[in-house]
């Protein structure tokens, strides 16, 4: 990569969540499954954080960064509804030359791990990126995005943003 | 002609080594000595033929290396070392007369004053571009016993001995030689003087730097990279001399090298620095930063970045080690810390870049430098974060601040001595003040907590007093977080932090506080948040009571708490029993769990609630059991047990003996007079214990707190009945018979199992007659049912187990015993499941026989069983001649066996068990299907795609697999999640031309599970789609 867009972003801590348990009165046993859940038949939708966990530990192509870190994504930017997805990011800063790619990470992601049912929208935040149009142009026109999955270059760095654990 | 004489002849025509074995018994026996050999020699030595002479001197080299120590005379040593080093002329003889003088030169008889000689021989004759690697590590090996004997006389030739060998040294290329070289280099360098030779010196060691020499496979000769590092690395740290020249050729490496040479040049330069000394570390501190610096805040690698920070403490304590004759006043720091400590604080302006965390290491290392740059770091940092947390407002600033600020404390905190004066102590009160602001604000509470543990953790820093403060204020921040549903762990982790220092704050504030909490009646069952509220508070009393002062009051308190709770003073109409038994059986499970961790802590204060604790839950429940309709809730029972078994798990062997006597008289006699069950009920009449006629279901439930005082005994012991046998069979009839639930079954066997595994010997009868009696009799009894026959074969899993951990022989029987029901349609199956329980560590008896209950056990036991009953199994799954129902027994139980050992020992067999195994996927039992795709799974653990086991059954598996990941075809969530973790693992485990057929078809079909409507199994869908996508050649 010949240009740093941002050399020093802003690293934001990641929340932890508390897992309480308020399914049953009963204190949960010490051996983890044969809890009650497993073998229900409740089912359990889609929701946000599951997408968000998805796509939370993409890293970003400039740092060794996950986009959760850097605030890239949150939870609250996903917007789920049916079988429609919209998926806001942030980038950065507002030349951020890296936006398109950090976006066709995420809806690589996204293509390999959501069932076919969803139609999915990833746009960047209004106003935070000074060619927005042209990114969300690039990232939800179908031939564009399967355009540019034919590039074996591109295709290899988007392999390594999505690399779980190290870069 | 003399027998000396014949050998010579005859080892010239023959080679024989019997020759040489005797000419050396000759020598040691002192029938002839050296120079005669070389005298019989004599015409072989000086012969026209080449041939011939190499064989002579080789001969004689052969006969010095065998010779014994004493036979080498000084005479004949010096003879022999004057005709050696003179045959070192001729081409023809100088590998021979290397090997000799090899030998001679590590001779106790080869004087100071042969060693010019040798040398100056070496030097003149022997020409090491035209020798190989082996005679050139004779000649080194050779050097290397001259420098080690004869250092003095050598230091005497200095510059003629210095020149001779550098020209010899340097070219040298092969790793074996060059780890000869280096060791005399060193040597050299330290001792002799070569203020001429410097330059050379460096040219023949620092031309090998950085090492990048790999082993070859199998290497014969052990050379490993890091030998040859450690030993060029002697070299290059020997004098300071290579300073000047060394920096500007270690700054290259690090610029222009690879990860692996970066590492290796910052742990040189760390090395090096102290040697090089500090006038040059001070006159290139400058260049060296800017390098370091490189590494630090654009590393490569955390770990070279590591490595960096840690070269650079090596400089900082280089140049300013104590003892430097310009050193100033202890804070008026100078050079590069001062100019360090700017650039990095200048980088802390913004606090919540990426680039303030390499800043903040940089200033964090700087600290266990040496204790002036320490206090002059501390000096500045310290105040500059106060002053930009009190300057900045916006609150993401703020929290990296307090994040940078807890990372100075602990560094701090760490770089100090245990004994002197906390270097924080003059930034008390300000820091302690910034602390406090971030753990009483909810935003900055993570950070604020660290600082805070920071600060605590800090030996003699905070004040008794002040230690109270923080206790006040986390307990406060405590009681907020049970409100909102914040993460505690960190909070809780400042309070037991404190309780390891002072635990009186935390008794006094906090423990009333968590105490008040909880609520005194049951919350609905109805208001499902109000229990896990509760849950929430005895999760946090759990990991802060572990100290015995803590521990006291939490015993108290929750002891009481569960009493009132169980048998409650007035009886409520509208109470909802369900409610009551799940907010109990909380409190008792956190007891029981935080026993746990004090008794794999070792904690001494445990076994007196022997006394405390044991009576009282002994009372309650027995008194339960006969006043409360159906006496109490089994888990709460059970939870109970755990609590007694955890408390005798501590007992001494007397100790335990009165207890046993007590427990016996309780449960067995029906006898409650004692100490043992004594507390605040007093039980009526009525308790028989649970084997009495006539005993209720209640009190037959109480088997369980039974078996919980019994089955840490030792073997020791006297168990106090009149006869064990007659013990054991009332009891295993009782459980047959008499009892009313499972649960009640497993204690009464879990006390079989134990006893019968710590007094064996004494038990032998009954024993017997289990395998003779018992076992067919039950069997051929028409008037049982499958169920009766389940229950049989559940007591002898016990029984058998009981045995099998140590190794006993009476194991056969009872194994084959069960391997006789195979065949039976009934119940085949569950004998064969039942092999597998016999040696599953997770099996619910399996936490019976183990070291914390003292059971007698020996190692390799599951190995010896394994042994014997897998081949049994696996001939059985495939012999004909019992038909197909009898060979599916015995898959179940080679699914059964497999699942519960490790895999060490079974990889032998894999290549016969996986038709077997891909058989058994298709049994109809999930549970048999989810314990063989596991095992798959287990199995494909260390596999290669090189030497893969299931490469030919690869694409059969994945058929399988989909199938069973598919909601429509499966409905068991296990099987679903298990069937996806394979497929995922298959594509690392095969060859790519067999993925590749099956590539498209699996990245489409997955996707139906994408959609399973579990998310378990969909985490597990993504997983393995991403690793098919992803699979190429």
């Amino acid at each position: 990569m010949s240009e740093i867009y941002n050399p020093n972003p802003v690293i934001f801590s990641t929340n932890k969540q508390s897992k309480s348990n308020i399914h049953s009165i009963w204190l949960q046993d010490d051996e983890g499954y044969g809890s009650d859940t497993y073998f229900d038949d409740i089912v359990e939708p889609i929701d946000q954080n599951e997408i968000f966990d998805l796509i939370r530990t993409i890293y970003d192509p400039e740092h060794p960064n996950t986009l959760e870190e850097l605030n890239v994504v949150s939870a609250p930017q996903i917007k789920i509804s049916g079988n429609h997805l919209h998926v806001e990011f942030t980038p950065t800063v507002p030349h951020c030359g890296m936006s398109t790619l950090i976006g066709l990470s995420i809806r690589v992601r996204l293509m390999r791990s959501l069932p076919d049912r969803f139609k999915v929208d990833i746009v960047v935040k209004p106003g935070s990126h000074q060619s927005e149009l042209a990114v969300n142009k690039q990232l939800n026109d179908k031939e564009r995005v399967a355009a540019a999955l034919e590039n074996p270059a591109l295709v290899k760095t988007i392999e390594a943003t999505l690399q779980q654990g190290v870069v | 002609m003399t027998s000396t004489t014949r050998s010579v002849q005859t080892w010239m025509a023959t080679e024989n080594e019997a020759e040489l074995e005797s000419l050396v018994s000759e020598v040691t026996e002192g029938k002839t000595t050296l120079v005669n050999i070389v005298k019989a020699l004599g015409e072989y030595l000086t012969s026209e033929e080449d041939k011939i002479r190499t064989k002579g001197v080789e001969l004689l080299s052969s006969v010095i290396a065998r010779c014994p120590a004493d036979k080498l005379t000084r005479q004949a040593v010096r003879v022999l070392l004057a005709f050696l080093c003179q045959k070192l002329e001729d081409t023809e003889t100088i590998i021979p007369a290397l090997k000799g003088l090899l030998s001679l030169a590590r001779t106790s008889n080869c004087l100071p004053e042969d060693a010019p000689a040798i040398a100056k021989a070496l030097f003149t004759h022997a020409k090491m571009n035209v020798l190989v690697q082996t005679v050139r590590h004779t000649v080194f090996s050779i050097l290397d016993a001259l420098v080690d004997r004869h250092r003095q006389t050598l230091k005497e030739l200095n510059n003629e001995f210095l020149s001779g060998y550098l020209r010899m040294a340097e070219g040298e290329k092969d790793p074996r030689n060059l780890l000869v070289a280096f060791a005399i280099d060193r040597v050299l360098i330290i001792e002799f003087d070569i203020k001429d030779y410097i330059e050379a010196f460096f040219n023949v060691t620092f031309c090998y730097f950085p090492i990048t020499f790999r082993p070859p496979p199998n290497d014969p000769y052990g050379i490993t990279t890091d030998d040859l590092k450690a030993a060029l690395r002697g070299c290059l740290t020997a004098t300071p001399e290579f300073g000047r020249m060394a920096i500007p050729l270690f700054l290259e490496k690090l610029t222009a090298g690879s990860p692996a040479t970066k590492r290796d040049t910052l742990s040189t330069m760390s090395a090096c620095f102290p040697v090089y000394g500090s006038g040059l570390a001070r006159s290139s501190a400058r260049e060296l930063w800017n390098h370091l610096k490189l590494e630090i805040f654009q590393p490569t690698d955390n770990i070279t970045a590591d490595m960096a920070l840690s070269c650079t403490q090596e400089l900082v304590k280089t140049i300013y080690a104590p003892g430097q004759e310009d050193q100033k006043e202890d804070d008026e720091i100078e050079g590069l810390a001062q100019d360090v400590c700017q650039e990095c604080t200048k980088i802390l302006r913004e606090p919540e870049k990426s680039q303030a965390r390499p800043a903040i290491k940089v200033l964090c290392a700087f600290m266990s430098t040496t204790p002036s740059v320490a206090r002059y770091t501390i000096s500045k940092v310290v105040p500059y974060l106060m002053q930009l947390f009190r300057a900045i407002e916006e609150t993401g600033a703020r929290v990296s601040t307090l994040l940078l600020l807890s990372d100075v404390i602990a560094a701090a905190r760490d770089a100090t001595d245990k004994d002197s004066t906390p270097a924080l102590l003059p930034f008390k009160d300000e820091v302690f003040g910034v602390a406090t602001t971030g753990l009483t604000s909810a935003s900055m509470r993570a950070p604020g907590i660290a600082c805070m543990l920071g600060l605590v953790s800090t030996q003699g820093l905070l004040t008794d007093e002040e230690l109270g403060f923080v206790v006040h204020k986390a307990t406060e921040v405590l009681s907020e977080a049970a409100q909102s549903d914040e993460d505690e762990a960190d909070i809780l982790k400042l309070l037991t932090t404190i309780t390891g220092l002072t635990p009186h704050h935390v008794v006094e504030q906090t423990l009333p506080t968590l105490f008040s909490a909880l609520p005194e009646n049951p919350p609905a069952s109805t208001d499902l948040v109000a229990h896990a509220k509760y849950r929430r508070t005895l999760e946090a009393l759990k990991t802060l009571c572990q100290k015995a002062e803590l521990f006291e009051v939490f015993m108290v308190r929750l002891t009481t708490r569960v009493e009132l709770l169980c048998v409650p003073a007035s009886a409520d109409p509208d109470a909802d029993p369900e409610a009551r038994a799940a907010y109990a059986y909380a409190i008792l499970k956190t007891i029981s769990r935080t026993l746990a961790v004090k008794v794999e802590e070792k904690h001494v204060d445990v076994s007196k609630y022997i006394e405390r604790h044991v009576p009282r839950v002994f009372n309650l429940f027995v008194y339960a059991s006969v006043t409360l309709p159906g006496g109490l809730h089994s888990r709460l029972i059970s939870a109970a047990a755990e609590t007694v078994d955890l408390v005798c798990q501590t007992l001494s062997t007397e100790r335990f003996q009165s207890f046993l006597e007590g427990t016996f008289r309780v449960f067995v006699d029906g006898d409650v007079s004692g100490d043992i069950a004594q507390g605040q009920f007093k039980i009526p009449a009525g308790w028989k214990g649970p084997f009495a006629d006539g005993a209720s279901d209640a009190q037959k439930s109480l088997i369980v707190l039974f078996a919980g005082s019994v089955v840490s005994a030792y073997k020791e012991n006297t168990i106090p009945v009149t006869s064990l046998s007659a013990f054991l069979d009332q009891l295993l009839q009782w459980s047959l018979q008499d009892t009313t639930s499972h649960v009640q079954q497993i204690a009464a066997w879990k006390i079989v199992s134990s006893l019968v595994n710590k007094h064996t010997p004494e038990v032998l009868e009954f024993l017997n007659d289990k395998v003779a009696v018992f076992w067919p009799t039950r069997f051929e009894d028409v008037g049982l049912d499958a169920d009766n026959h389940r229950r049989t074969i559940g007591c002898w899993v016990y029984l058998a187990r009981a045995l099998l951990v140590q190794n006993h022989s009476l194991t056969a029987p009872f194994v084959d015993r069960l391997f006789e029901v195979f065949p039976r349609a009934d119940i085949g199956w569950d004998a064969a499941k039942a092999l597998g329980r016999l040696v599953d560590p997770h099996a619910e008896d399996g936490a019976v026989l183990v070291k914390k209950h003292r059971a007698v056990t020996r190692i390799l036991h599951v190995q010896k069983f394994v042994s014997t009953v897998l081949p049994r199994i696996i001939d059985g799954a495939t012999a004909k001649e019992g038909g197909e129902a009898v060979q599916l027994s015995y898959l179940v139980g080679l699914t059964a066996l497999i699942r519960a050992i490790p895999k060490a020992l079974y990889a032998s067999y894999m290549p016969t068990l996986i038709p077997l195994l891909l058989r058994g996927v298709d049994l109809p039992d999930d549970e048999i299907r989810a314990n063989v795709i596991d095992t798959f799974l287990a199995a494909a653990d260390g596999d290669t795609p090189e030497k893969s086991l299931i490469s030919a059954h690869a694409t059969s598996l994945v058929t399988k697999m989909l199938k069973y990941s598919r909601v429509v075809e499966m409905r068991n969530v296990r099987v679903r999640v298990a069937a996806l973790k394979y497929l995922g693992v298959i594509p690392a485990i095969v060859r790519y031309d067999v993925v590749h057929p099956v590539k498209a078809r699996v990245v489409k079909e997955l996707v139906e599970a994408l959609d399973d409507p579990k998310r378990a199994v969909r985490r597990e869908a993504v997983e393995a789609r991403t690793t098919w996508f992803k699979a190429a050649a």
